[in-house]
């Protein structure tokens, strides 16, 4: 007793160094593996490939649009339902009507305000008849989408067309799925869907605690 | 150390010469004895070093980026892209592009039309090797309420399933390579400066991990390396330069570098070129013609934190009232192929 009493701090010194030198607990790193990162999230492509031609794609066969049109004539008025390209639901604010766009008689291009005709690669002209700011800065550069080089003096420079972005026929530039969000350590699992709140750093080491109730 | 021996008062024993100093031997030998325990358990983690970890005499040697010859640097980019194939079996290119002259870049980041979908931020994941597991990001999309502007209390978790949600509006953020920039003031070893296009850039072999820098940003833009970095060998982008996607080691800073790899030779950013949206704008605000120039002229453009004086080359702005089309036009007909649709 009096030898435990005289010498139990170079014993516990002792102890603790063993345990140090020894190292009987090994080292868990709370890192978690890396989470794989959908292929989409770094893809530089615009959400819509538009063909940028007339063409017109059934039961696998290309037509050009003046293929049918210049034989079958359309009717005038437009405000009515469609009997062909059912598929096409027109959904764009006030311009109701497929000639405000479509040229009436020519339907390999598109219509100007003075009933001239406007190349089917050449949207930004046709959606600059109503859309005069977003036109003006899309020229600029302060609107749409760029690829490629900044510096048009070292490499190409690629300046999407608003059909690459809008569907003209559904104009607003849709809601997506994001990305996955940060989980700064990738520590434990992550926050149950819904959950907006901060994650609670000491949750990870209670790993079987039942994830916080979702609203 | 030793406990003092028989303290007076203890009672009991009268203290013989002979005993006390066998027993004060005992005790200082014990201690001792303790003590080299311990200096070897303070030395146990040189075990686990593994081949590498330790700087190499050229390494331990080699003299800051600023001072180093073209020579000099020529043979650091050479021993960079032999360890990256030694590490990670990957063949790279590491490249280290001057500034451009007459060149000095901004950002622009249109906040009417971010919709939140963090694609910048793995697009910038990809391109700049920061470390995977624990996760390192540069750009953060801040989720806030319409009609405020509390970056205190904006939400970077956001975790919806659609973006973007109704009531919310995105502000993603990441370095704003301030012209006055308070991380290179506060560095106590030089490792971080400010390059002449504008690009505050580190040093990752001279920066001595203290995290002065990280505390000084006011855009909490800098991140650091508490671990060796983790990144798949297949996910390592092989077009490296020393002062920015070089992959970095444990115990160093790293940040957005506007990707200046890719932009010192002309190329977008990695988040511009990915963002769906067409909200991020880069370019040289000395050319007149530049898109960021016109859009510093002509649109309403404000910077993040501007009363902190860090004069930011990375700036948001916003469209006309109006000039979003998704916002629903009251009493719009949504009439589609007519009357009955
Ligand atoms: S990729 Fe574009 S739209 Fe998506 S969060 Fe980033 S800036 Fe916003």
């Amino acid at each position: 007793m009096s030898f435990l009493r005289s010498f139990w701090v170079p014993l516990a010194l002792l102890a603790g160094a063993l345990v140090l030198v020894l190292d009987p607990v090994p080292f868990v790193s709370p890192v978690a593996r890396p989470v794989p990162v959908p292929d989409w999230a770094t893809n530089t492509n615009p959400v819509r490939q538009p063909k940028l031609v007339p063409h017109y794609v059934v039961a696998g066969f290309t037509y050009q649009c003046s293929d049918c049109h210049r034989i079958i004539p359309s009717p005038r008025e437009t405000q009515r339902r469609l009997t062909q390209h059912t598929d096409i639901e027109l959904n764009h604010g006030l311009n109701t009507r497929c000639f405000n766009c479509h040229h009436p008689h020519n339907r390999d291009a598109f219509v100007d305000d003075f009933g001239e005709e406007i190349p089917w690669n050449q949207p930004q002209q046709l959606c600059g008849k109503c859309h005069g700011p977003v036109y003006r800065d899309w020229e600029h550069g302060s609107h749409g989408r760029l690829n490629g080089y900044w510096d048009a003096g070292r490499g190409p420079q690629l300046k999407r067309r608003c059909i690459e972005c809008h569907d003209p026929h559904h104009p607003p530039f849709g809601s997506m799925t994001p990305a996955p969000g940060p989980d700064t350590l990738r520590m434990g699992p992550s926050l149950p869907p819904g959950h907006e709140g901060r994650r609670d750093p000491l949750r990870i080491y209670s790993a079987q605690a039942p994830p916080t109730a979702s609203h | 150390m030793a406990p003092p021996e028989n303290p007076p008062g203890a009672g009991g024993d009268v203290a013989r010469p002979a005993e006390v100093s066998r027993r004060g031997f005992l005790t200082q030998g014990a201690a001792a004895a303790a003590g080299l325990a311990a200096l070897a358990a303070a030395l146990s983690p040189l075990r686990h070093l593994k081949e590498g970890d330790l700087p190499t005499a050229e390494e331990f040697l080699q003299k800051h980026y600023k001072e180093m010859t073209a020579a000099e640097k020529a043979r650091v980019l050479g021993r960079i892209q032999e360890q990256v194939k030694k590490r990670y079996g990957v063949t790279s290119q590491v490249n280290d592009p001057p500034p451009l002259d007459g060149v000095e870049f901004v950002y622009g980041l249109n906040i009417s039309r971010c919709i939140g979908c963090r694609k910048c931020v793995h697009a910038c994941v990809a391109e700049n090797n920061p470390s995977r597991a624990p996760e390192i990001q540069y750009i953060r999309v801040l989720e806030m309420e319409k009609g405020s502007i509390d970056v205190e209390t904006a939400n970077h978790r956001y975790d919806a399933s659609q973006v973007p949600r109704p009531d919310k509006w995105y502000m993603p953020v990441q370095c704003h390579q301030c012209a006055n920039p308070p991380c290179v003031k506060v560095c106590p070893v030089e490792a971080t400066w400010q390059e002449p296009d504008g690009i505050t850039v580190i040093d990752y072999d001279w920066c001595i991990g203290c995290r002065y820098c990280e505390a000084a940003c006011p855009y909490w833009a800098r991140r650091f390396n508490f671990t060796e970095p983790q990144i798949e060998p297949d996910q390592l982008n092989p077009d490296l330069a020393y002062l920015s996607n070089r992959p970095r080691q444990k115990g160093v800073m790293e940040k957005c570098t506007f990707c200046l790899h890719r932009t010192r030779v002309g190329k977008l950013p990695a988040c511009l070129e990915v963002c769906p949206t067409g909200s991020r704008k880069f370019g040289n605000v000395l050319d007149p013609t530049s898109e960021v120039h016109y859009i510093l002229k002509h649109k309403r453009v404000f910077i993040l934190k501007a009363d902190v004086g860090t004069l930011p080359r990375f700036f948001y702005y916003f469209d006309e009232r109006g000039s979003r089309y998704h916002d629903p036009l009251e009493g719009a007909g949504q009439a589609t192929h007519g009357e009955g649709a």
